[in-house]
């Protein structure tokens, strides 16, 4: 038997791009993604190169300067790229399903000498995706020069990074179809989207998300509905309403968006098709003059046969389970229910709708379900998931920006 | 999630020359929309004008030169138009425009006059390119060939006007420019180069991520249900049971059926759920077949909530209310703390993709309410109808896609003897397929 999910090939994708057009900041985004729909994935770049190796000066970026005087930076850059492109051969050689690659890929001759490089160093069956970003935007160009200067480089001036820019473009050669290789270009952060030759379940999904990248900062606000008469028994599952403290926090909620939302009506509000997730959905839909969208994938987790039963109860009546999800509280499944990993399968299509929205986004939903949502922008790693703290009664604003996703937590008393 | 797609009407605009399957690609979209919920129509222009004009239309009517047919042409453009809109207006979600939309000029005229009529309406734009000669004469000869343009011709002949046709077309073809700054996906020879601007929208990206998955490759997809499980015998409802001793010996017959079906191949797409009856019926077929299968939650039988375990007659004892309701009302009618058939569509959709995508033969083993929602989006039922489909046991369902609809058969394979009983579609036709479940 084999689950979907794991594919009988690796999967090598090759960033190609000058700098400050976004290629760090897709290779994250494509990296957090691939880990969080259960594939063992890592970014090998020339900056992971340099951050690893303590004899090189770690204030000069590599990756972009050009020293006029002599070779040495050049030859530095062409060293860091080649040990990113073996580290990754080792990593996929072992257990690595997907590996990024961002080093040296701007002129065709570089291409043709990475897909050497992994055919003759590579001993297992492969496919190679290459992900070309370009940007003719101006102001793009310079915002993503200030953000990279906040990350890394304090000391250097924009003039600066534009004039190595500049010398960098000036060999750069855009992917061709002459070159055979099977890729997608991102133009304009995606307002212009060319693919060729496109192969594959991975390949599929992965142009499929990039589709719906953009560089606009918006909120997402990540609530529970509130309280039932389940929490005061402490029972789990079920499709209780709301109490009476519940209808109450749940107005109280909706004031706080009122003031938080400063009257902007371009937002959307998702909720489940549960009881308590739907009428916690309206009573704030209503303060704030939206509709709230019901979507099953946000019902909480399938507690199958526990399903209604106590915390109590289930000790008492499985205590076989209960010693199986300890052991592995990620991957357990509730028998005749669901696990974490179904979870977040199910949860997907809504994280497409988030990163396709450019407005804020409010998910009214259940504990299972936001931990997974929540992973997917602060988890380095799934196996986090079911250690996780969402309370209730606890609005979680997060704000993804480039490399990070700001996190501030307000409770509604 | 469909109300996201609901907030605005659409108009899809097809763009291409002649024999570049404008008509194949605009029905396979129409298709999905409606089995997603999304209430679509297909407007060709061809049939306008051939009702307007008439059939007698050789290729000199199509030339630019030619300006009482190009006047003629262009009514026909705006009747179709206006067909379009008011269907939108009245019952409709997206309304797609087939027709060859060429010219700069011909795209403008329609963003205009929807601007001007129905400003609500978000239009995008499908472009197909095709430069392979032996592409185009084949969908000419599958398509154009059993045109009524063509009654009465030989197929010389009618190949030959229509190729005549295609170079009139050509004379003043401009393809999709980014000036023009409308929304729009061009398929490029069968999707191995495909363009996309300035995307907008949750149906747009749905939208996409379909076509990216299509192609021509004729390959059949052969759908079973699991052999006779312990529930099924006693008419019990849901459960996650084991296979009886027949519907293990169909298992093994339908290993047998596939081994001699594929001639012994072992390039095949695999699908089945994840509840034990269908993973045994999986497992003995893949024994026999030296293949893997792909087992996906998503494929798992619909969930019958606080039905589970039940029979019919105990559902109509203990929830009286809810077993009239089903009855009325089966396709949206939800069992409480389970799902509808809707909510099945709504997960089943990623496997339509997978099939769609896959250029090898494609075998799902799954349960009756899974295969009614596969096999409706394959015949093109009405979405109400899929509840009502006749999915009964021991029975492979064997599809091929051809040109514009589904070619069927059906083996009824008998799980004591291993004997075949094939059931082409004049048969199944006049069979009724309405069952109560």
């Amino acid at each position: 038997m084999q689950q979907y999910k794991k594919t009988q090939y690796k999967l090598i994708l090759v960033l190609v791009g000058l700098p400050a057009r976004g290629k760090t900041h897709i290779s994250y985004k494509l990296n957090r993604y691939l880990n969080w729909i259960g594939y063992k994935s890592e970014i090998f770049s020339i900056k992971g190169a340099q951050q690893n190796d303590a004899q090189l000066d770690q204030n000069i970026d590599y990756e972009l300067e050009i020293d006029p005087g002599n070779q040495q930076f050049a030859e530095v850059r062409q060293h860091l790229s080649s040990t990113a492109a073996q580290q990754l051969v080792t990593f996929l050689q072992s257990d690595g399903d997907i590996a990024l690659y961002n080093g040296l890929t701007s002129t065709k001759a570089d291409r043709q000498k990475l897909k050497s490089f992994f055919k003759e160093t590579l001993k297992l069956e492969y496919q190679t995706f290459w992900i070309e970003s370009i940007c003719d935007d101006p102001q793009v160009i310079l915002n993503n020069i200030n953000e990279s200067k906040l990350s890394r480089f304090k000391d250097k001036t924009i003039e600066q990074f534009m004039n190595h820019i500049n010398v960098l473009a000036q060999h750069y050669e855009s992917l061709e179809n002459t070159e055979n290789l099977s890729y997608i270009k991102l133009i304009n952060i995606g307002k212009l989207v060319k693919v060729h030759m496109l192969e594959g379940y991975l390949c599929s999904k992965i142009v499929s998300f990039l589709l719906n990248l953009h560089a606009n900062n918006r909120q997402i606000y990540l609530v529970r509905s509130c309280q039932t008469e389940y929490h005061l028994l402490d029972k789990i599952g079920g499709d209780p309403e709301l109490s009476a403290a519940g209808k109450q926090n749940s107005q109280q909620l909706g004031d706080y968006f009122i003031e938080e939302l400063k009257g902007n009506k371009n937002i959307t509000l998702f909720t489940s098709q549960m009881k308590r997730g739907i009428q916690t959905a309206e009573i704030v839909g209503e303060k704030l003059g939206i509709k709230a969208l019901k979507t099953k994938n946000l019902d909480e987790i399938d507690y199958g046969i526990c399903d209604g039963l106590t915390v109590k109860e289930i000790a008492a009546k499985y205590p076989k389970q209960i010693k199986e999800r300890k052991a592995n509280p990620l991957e357990f499944k509730y028998p005749r229910g669901e696990s974490f990993l179904d979870v977040i399968h199910r949860v997907e299509p809504i994280i497409y709708e988030i990163e396709r929205s450019r407005d804020p986004v409010l998910i009214i939903a259940h504990v299972a379900v936001l931990k997974c949502l929540y992973a997917y922008y602060h988890c380095n790693q799934i196996s986090e998931i079911p250690n996780i703290d969402i309370p209730i009664n606890c609005v979680i604003k997060l704000v993804p920006i480039p490399y990070h996703c700001l996190e501030s937590r307000v409770n509604i008393k | 999630m469909q109300e996201l797609g609901k907030q605005q009407k659409m108009v899809i605009g097809m763009v291409g020359l002649p024999a570049r399957g404008k008509t194949y690609i605009s029905r396979k979209i129409c298709r999905y929309l409606n089995w997603m919920g999304f209430k679509s129509k297909v407007f060709n222009i061809g049939n306008y004008r051939r009702q307007i004009c008439g059939t007698d239309c050789n290729s000199n009517f199509f030339d630019p030169g030619n300006k009482d047919a190009s006047k003629a042409r262009d009514e026909c453009a705006l009747l179709a138009l206006n067909d379009m809109i008011n269907y939108l207006r009245n019952e409709g979600d997206v309304s797609l425009y087939d027709g060859t939309n060429t010219t700069k000029q011909r795209r403008k005229l329609i963003m205009e006059t929807l601007q001007q009529k129905f400003s609500e309406v978000q239009v995008f734009w499908v472009e197909s390119i095709c430069n392979d000669e032996d592409v185009i004469l084949r969908n000419i000869q599958l398509t154009k060939l059993n045109n009524p343009d063509y009654v009465g011709k030989s197929s010389d002949e009618a190949t030959q006007d229509f190729q005549q046709r295609i170079e009139q077309y050509a004379k003043v073809y401009e393809p999709i420019d980014m000036d023009e700054n409308i929304s729009f996906i061009k398929i490029i020879d069968i999707g191995n180069d495909i363009m996309i601007y300035n995307i907008q929208g949750f149906l747009q990206s749905k939208l996409v991520s379909y076509l990216m998955n299509l192609h021509i490759y004729p390959r059949p997809i052969y759908l079973s249900r699991h052999g006779e499980s312990q529930y099924n015998v006693v008419h019990k409802v849901g459960g996650d049971s084991d296979l009886t001793q027949t519907g293990l010996m169909y298992a093994k017959q339908l290993g047998k059926y596939f081994v001699q079906e594929l001639e012994g191949s072992r390039n095949i797409k695999m699908f089945t759920s994840t509840m034990q009856r269908a993973l045994r019926t999986s497992n003995e077929v893949c024994e026999l077949l030296g293949v893997e299968y792909y087992s996906l939650k998503a494929l798992d039988e619909i969930n019958p909530g606080i039905c589970d375990g039940l029979t019919y007659q105990q559902i109509a004892d203990k929830f009286p209310q809810d077993y009239e309701e089903r009855k009325m009302n089966k396709l949206t009618y939800r069992y409480p703390r389970g799902e509808s058939y809707l909510d099945v569509i709504s997960r089943v959709e990623q496997i339509i993709f997978e099939i769609e995508r896959s250029r090898l033969p494609v075998i799902v083993i799954a349960h009756q309410a899974i295969l009614r929602c596969l096999y409706a989006y394959f015949h093109e039922h009405e979405v109400p109808e899929i509840p009502k489909l006749n999915i009964p046991l021991h029975q492979v369902i064997k599809l091929v896609p051809a040109a514009y609809y589904c070619k069927e058969t059906r083996i009824k394979i008998d799980p004591m003897t291993g004997h075949w009983e094939i059931q082409d579609e004049a048969t199944i036709k006049k069979v009724k397929s309405f069952l109560d479940l």
